[in-house]
């Protein structure tokens, strides 16, 4: 052992460490490859709704698939839960799979598949795979009802089974999945996939313990969680101490329009942070409620959104993170409480971090964005007796502005990652719907400053089917993104049915809503929160967004106070009337939904 | 007969003679013109030609590639575009795929267009999936859109309109009346580029290949009047991305298939020795000063992507290229990666490079940090006298003098340190290498690796291990291999159409007619014959439900349902391992590949020198890594001939780089002058 190694504390040489670490992140890229090539669903290939990762034996994560940062951090609780129930009783060639949201799980709709892996018949650690499953059964289609009051209403709930034995995929686990499920070609496909991902982690976990011994390798895991801890904390070491809070909105829960409101305190002591999430509002007996599970992958993706964005993500990282909410809260639900959209609190919660953090680290966080995956499904009769569909997407939104530029337009929301929108000509090959429009969303604008939130994004869809039907939950649909030293609050998502005759019916979340052919669907979603005040963005700026379409005349007249402000007319600072603090919405903003004063 | 191949790169200009009669290839290298490329290449062919090597009128072929579209495009020097789109569309190039690979960045953003939102202008008109017309194109809208275009000066307008994969009417009518409307504007319609869907993917396609087309069109122009001044008969060729040529004039309309035509150079050159070793598969590697590059000829064709993504890294989207591109992965691992410390204090080499100013410590240029081609230098493998013919002399104290940081943080000498540089920077490259084999489904074992660049024959031996390769094949002039690709690669296109269908009769029928279909266009566009033509057909299929297809190659005469489900199932099988024979299987694209059968050159051995092959008498000290330092035999490339043969542990040199042969390997030069390094036994 060299000097440098002793004082890195470590038995591997520094030259090893960095070879097996590139090798386990090309394993997880590849299981992340095979997973979403070979895959039945959508939501897993085109949204990449999914994640593949390495664990230590006691359930660190030690390298994880870049995919979407809703799995940051789930899977060492879903590998401990294994281990609990199996341990022992584990042999080579045994696959394990829950779905469980409230032993680490998210929702019922996500199913992990882990496989212990061993070097000969000695246990090295864990592959696992999560990949969200088109339909598990329950009330609706898609297995996500927005008014579900209990998970019972939310499909088939595996809590850990043993789905394969000596490589053998068990029969009755099997039959049970293909009755329960709507599309049980699609999910035995995704169950496949996920197999062979894994699967393929072993055998290359094997070919590393041959040539270099298992020895080095768990040294190595050791070594790669203690670094990222190093570096976590010197970064947690750098910032102020001190206590930060924010509160927000959650805008509906899907059986009711009400608002929900939750708050956040985070103490950042030494090189430790608290996030204080108590005082939140209690589970609603609606499906916008997330467990823990969930809750803590919300916090660690702000986390290390702060510390370290780029650099690989494993358990190390978190080791200075305390989470504290009391059982019961929308973010911390317990059984019978529905988790279907937790998506929708977890990214709430995270919002809150984002919120509270954002001013003491303005080069990491932007203004607030639309954040909510505002996820649609269309479901309904194939024509001709081609049985049934079910088409989900998610919707990219506005950012806020940050402290240096504009807003990011149209990008996936803070719960995902490397998320894909639906090309309009894949999806009329394959589903009686038809997009007219997809555009951005430049009439709702966004958030004025001196820099700009981005735009949403409209999508608007003519229906074709017969008998078809519409379900979605989209939040901020009341409360806007959030402005940010001066910079103006962004604007909201909804969706517009408009039959053939002009009705028009705004929705947010909702249940179940009937189409017919002919009717339009119009998708939208917000902009982004400004950042700086408005009467600071050079009027040359104002001039070029004007020239682009991306904000009228008028618009920079109210939001900016620049007067004529068309191309080619000259002006200065004292051509600015004072700017008229005025928003249109259709919607009104409810009293203290906009920024909180606590921070 | 004889050849000519020039391949114009970011900074040299390579060019590469080849005399059928003789059996001689000649090279000649010069400083790269960047302001007008043709210059440069015009210096390179005035030396062959003052070395009484060159005489164009006896020059069959002379092929054309480089970096020229790339760099237009990465500089952003193209020329100001607008975009036509249908009504409700104009804000997909901006919108574009909306993903966040750099998913913790919350300050992340989607790549900038290449058309600002005010040059984005619509037009009513409306394809459906099927390719049946639901509203007419509004021949008045144009109106607005020539107007617009005068009045902004635009030199290019690309056209994308939804579903014109599926019929492109409305796409030629609309470039039809634009093109008389706007004299002097080059016009590009989707469907001339890409008949495959994905709205996003086409338009950005071909809003690149519009930014261009006038700046390639130019340099094409200036370059063949050159040419043909100097007595070069037409019709020039130039290299594209698919690895194969295509003629100046194909080349004007369709400048960004000519984007990685560099390295499909490379590919094509090593597709071309498999076929002399009768190797169908082969795996390439070519290791430069900055990057290296790997890719995978398979069944004797190289490996093409439809998912190329210019400017992607692990962060950045990048744009998308909808056209066959060589599927190449490329690192950040060359000759001048610089080694460092991250913050977690673990070694790493790459992706920053000492490029070639300042350069490696060892150039002694001012290079002050470490890098790989030190760390070469440091072990033995490059002398300090010997390197580059001599032309630059290598400083050894500069080169220790930056390994040391390197050694005193990992507490140990700085031959050790330099060994540690070179391990971290082929585990980089073994990555790479597993990627494109071992990730799209082939096993190492069956491979044979051809490497090039100034670094690849280097590193190849040990790369060559490590994957359990079955032999190394190191070509001559490894240092202008791109070139030398060009030189043996043939006219070819790809032609795709996408149609989703099950995989049933239906299909069958469907892609007989679109299979002749395709080659009757392959064939006017060769204005040949069938029989002079090769085709390869290849479907693209996938269990339904499925996005991500599988290729099977087949021919449509011999096609059933049968033997067409069969081959999807072994082929899915082999790249994923599973199949799922109950499930329905569906039909997505049809795939033709032409190849124009002529002439290509075929390697002779060198002349053997008098005192050829004789075992070597001189001897350096070279630190293998794990082999320990030992004493090496060291022997010139250009005094061995066909029937050499030596053991490892050996170096080869030559001008252009040096070949490492470990201990427990041989190296043999066949009858073509290739170096083949094998594993004893």
């Amino acid at each position: 052992m060299k000097a440098s190694d002793v004082a890195r504390g470590s038995a591997v040489d520094a030259v090893t460490h960095e070879i097996l670490q590139g090798k386990l992140l090309a394993i997880v890229d590849e299981m992340g490859i095979v997973l979403a090539r070979c895959s039945m669903s959508p939501v897993v290939y085109e949204v990449l709704d999914f994640a593949c990762g390495i664990c230590k034996l006691d359930g660190d994560l030690i390298a994880q698939t870049n995919g979407i940062t809703l799995f940051t951090g789930t899977f060492a609780n879903q590998v401990r839960a294994m281990h609990e129930r199996f341990g022992p009783g584990m042999a080579p060639g045994d696959v394990f799979m829950t779905n469980d949201p409230y032993q680490g799980g998210t929702h019922g709709c996500d199913f992990a598949v882990v496989r212990p892996m061993y070097d000969g018949v000695v246990p090295v650690g864990y592959a696992i795979t999560v990949a969200h499953w088109l339909d598990v059964g329950g009330a609706v289609p898609g297995s996500l009802p927005a008014d579900a009051t209990t998970m019972f209403q939310e499909g088939l709930r595996l809590p850990g089974v043993r789905v394969m034995r000596e490589d053998r995929l068990l029969p009755d686990i099997v039959a049970i999945i293909r009755e329960n499920v709507r599309l049980p070609e699609l999910a035995l496909g995704d169950l496949n996939a996920q197999l062979a991902a894994a699967r393929i982690a072993e055998r290359r976990i094997q070919e590393i313990c041959a040539k270099y011994g298992r020895a080095t390798l768990t040294t190595v895991f050791d070594d790669i969680l203690a670094s990222s801890e190093r570096q976590a904390r010197a970064a947690v070491l750098a910032l102020p101490d001190g206590r930060y809070s924010a509160s927000d909105f959650i805008d509906g829960d899907g059986r009711s329009d009400d608002l929900i409101p939750v708050n956040l305190v985070v103490t950042i002591a030494g090189d430790t942070m608290t996030f204080d999430y108590t005082g939140s509002a209690p589970a609603r007996a609606a499906p916008i409620n997330c467990s823990r599970g969930a809750l803590h992958s919300a916090v660690k993706t702000i986390f290390k959104a702060m510390v370290a964005p780029q650099a690989p993500s494993n358990d190390g990282w978190f080791r200075p993170v305390r989470v504290i909410v009391p059982d019961g809260t929308v973010f911390s639900a317990v059984k019978p409480s529905p988790t279907g959209w937790y998506y929708e609190g977890s990214a709430q919660a995270s919002e809150l971090a984002w919120k509270a953090l954002a001013p003491i680290a303005p080069e990491r966080f932007s203004a607030g964005s639309y954040t909510s995956l505002c996820a649609t499904y269309f479901c309904g009769e194939l024509p001709d007796g081609g049985g049934q569909f079910v088409h989900i997407e998610p919707q990219h939104g506005g950012w806020g502005a940050t402290a240096h530029r504009d807003g990011a337009n149209a990008l996936i929301a803070v719960t995902d990652g490397d998320t894909f929108n639906y090309p309009a000509e894949l999806l009329e090959a394959k589903f009686p719907l038809r997009i007219v429009r997809h555009a951005l969303n430049v009439e709702d604008g966004s958030g004025a400053g001196r820099w700009r939130g981005g735009f949403g994004v409209v999508r608007e869809y003519e229906v074709l089917a017969e008998a078809s039907y519409l379900y979605a939950s989209y939040g901020r649909s009341r409360t806007r993104p959030w402005g940010l030293d001066g910079g103006r609050d962004g604007s909201l998502n909804y969706i517009e049915v408009i039959r053939p005759d002009g009705t028009t019916t705004r929705l947010a979340r909702t249940a179940h809503h009937a189409l017919h052919p002919g009717d339009r669907v119009r998708l939208v979603t917000g902009g982004g929160g400004g950042w700086g005040s408005p009467e600071q963005r050079p009027p040359a700026q104002i001039r070029e967004d004007i020239a682009d379409g991306y904000v009228d005349v008028a618009a920079a007249e109210r939001e900016y106070g620049l007067a004529a402000a068309t191309p080619g007319h000259k002006t200065g600072p004292q051509e600015r009337k004072p700017a008229i603090n005025a928003r249109i919405s259709l919607i009104p903003s409810p009293p203290g939904g906009r920024r909180e004063q606590a921070r | 007969m004889s050849y000519l191949a020039t391949d114009v790169g970011g900074t040299f200009t390579d060019l590469v003679h080849y005399d059928t009669d003789s059996g001689r290839i000649s090279v000649a290298k010069t400083l790269t013109t960047p302001d007008d490329p043709s210059r440069g290449v015009l210096n390179a062919i005035t030396i062959g030609q003052e070395q009484g090597v060159i005489s164009p009128d006896r020059i069959d072929r002379l092929v054309h590639g480089g970096t020229t579209v790339i760099n237009a495009i990465t500089e952003r020097k193209g020329v100001k575009t607008a975009l036509v789109t249908t009504a409700g569309f104009r804000d997909v190039l901006e919108i574009g795929r909306g993903n966040r690979p750099d998913l913790y960045n919350l300050h992340a953003t989607s790549p900038a267009p290449f058309v600002p939102r005010r040059l984005r202008l619509e037009v009513r008109e409306r394809m459906d999936t099927r390719g049946n017309v639901l509203a007419a194109l509004e021949l008045s809208d144009l109106d607005a859109v020539v107007a617009a275009c005068l009045r902004e000066g635009v030199a290019a307008v690309a056209i994308a309109f939804l579903n014109s994969y599926a019929n492109p009417l409305h796409e030629e009518a609309c470039a039809n009346a634009l093109r008389a409307r706007l004299p002097g504007v080059a016009v590009t319609a989707s469907h001339e580029i890409s008949r495959q869907w994905r709205e996003y993917e086409r338009t950005s396609t071909t809003v690149l290949n519009a930014y261009v087309m006038p700046v390639v069109d130019r340099y094409f122009d200036r370059l063949e009047t050159a040419l043909a001044s100097r007595g070069f008969r037409r019709p020039f060729f130039a290299m594209q991305s698919n690895g194969g040529m295509a003629s100046f004039e194909w080349a004007r309309l369709h400048p960004l298939s000519l984007i990685e035509s560099g390295p499909a150079g490379g590919v094509s050159g090593a597709a071309a020795i498999g076929e002399w070793l009768d190797e169908p598969d082969v795996l390439y590697l070519d290791i430069g000063g900055t990057t290296a590059k790997c890719g995978v000829v398979h069944a004797g064709m190289p490996r093409l992507t439809t998912e190329y993504r210019l400017e992607r890294t692990r962060t950045r989207p990048g744009y998308p290229v909808q056209m066959p591109v060589v599927d190449i992965v490329e690192i950040g691992a060359g000759g001048g990666s610089i080694a460092w410390f991250d913050d977690g204090g673990a070694l790493r080499v790459g992706p920053g490079s000492a490029g070639a100013s300042p350069g490696p410590a060892c150039y002694g240029f001012g290079g002050v940090e470490p890098t790989v081609t030190d760390a070469k230098l440091i072990t033995g493998v490059l002398d300090a006298a010997t390197f580059a013919d001599g032309s630059l002399r290598l400083d050894q104290n500069a080169a220790v003098r930056a390994m040391e940081s390197i050694a005193t943080r990992l507490g140990t000498t700085v031959g050790a340190a330099a060994n540690a540089v070179i391990r971290i920077a082929e585990a980089n490259m073994l990555n790479a290498l597993k990627l494109v084999t071992i990730q799209r489904g082939h096993d190492p074992r069956d491979l044979t690796l051809v490497a090039s660049g100034g670094g690849g024959p280097m590193h190849a031996a040990r790369l060559a291990r490590e994957l359990g390769v079955r032999r190394v094949v190191i070509p001559p002039y490894p240092g202008v291999f791109s070139a030398w690709g060009m030189l043996v690669s043939a006219p070819r296109r790809d032609l795709k159409r996408t149609r989703l269908q099950a995989a049933g009769a239906e299909a069958i029928t469907m892609g007989r007619a679109m299979f002749a279909d395709m080659r009757h266009e392959a064939a006017e566009y060769f204005g040949a014959g069938p029989e002079d033509l090769r085709h390869v057909h290849a479907v693209e299929m996938r269990y339904r439900g499925q996005e991500h297809t599988v290729s099977v190659t087949c021919h449509p005469d011999e096609w059933n349902e049968h033997a067409l489900l069969a081959a999807f199932h072994e082929a899915h099988e082999q790249s994923y391992t599973f199949r799922l024979e109950s499930a329905a299987a569906e039909v997505v694209s049809f795939h033709l590949r032409a190849e124009l059968i002529t002439p290509r050159p075929t390697l002779v051995a060198p002349d053997a020198a008098p005192e050829a092959n004789t075992p070597s008498a001189r001897t350096r000290s070279v630190d293998h890594g794990a082999a320990g330092r030992q004493a090496s035999a060291l022997y010139q490339r250009k005094s061995l001939a066909p029937g050499f043969r030596a053991l490892g542990p050996a170096l080869i040199e030559e001008p252009s780089s040096t070949t490492v042969v470990l201990p427990g390997q041989s190296v043999t030069m066949d009858s073509r002058g290739l170096l083949v390094i094998e594993e004893q036994e």
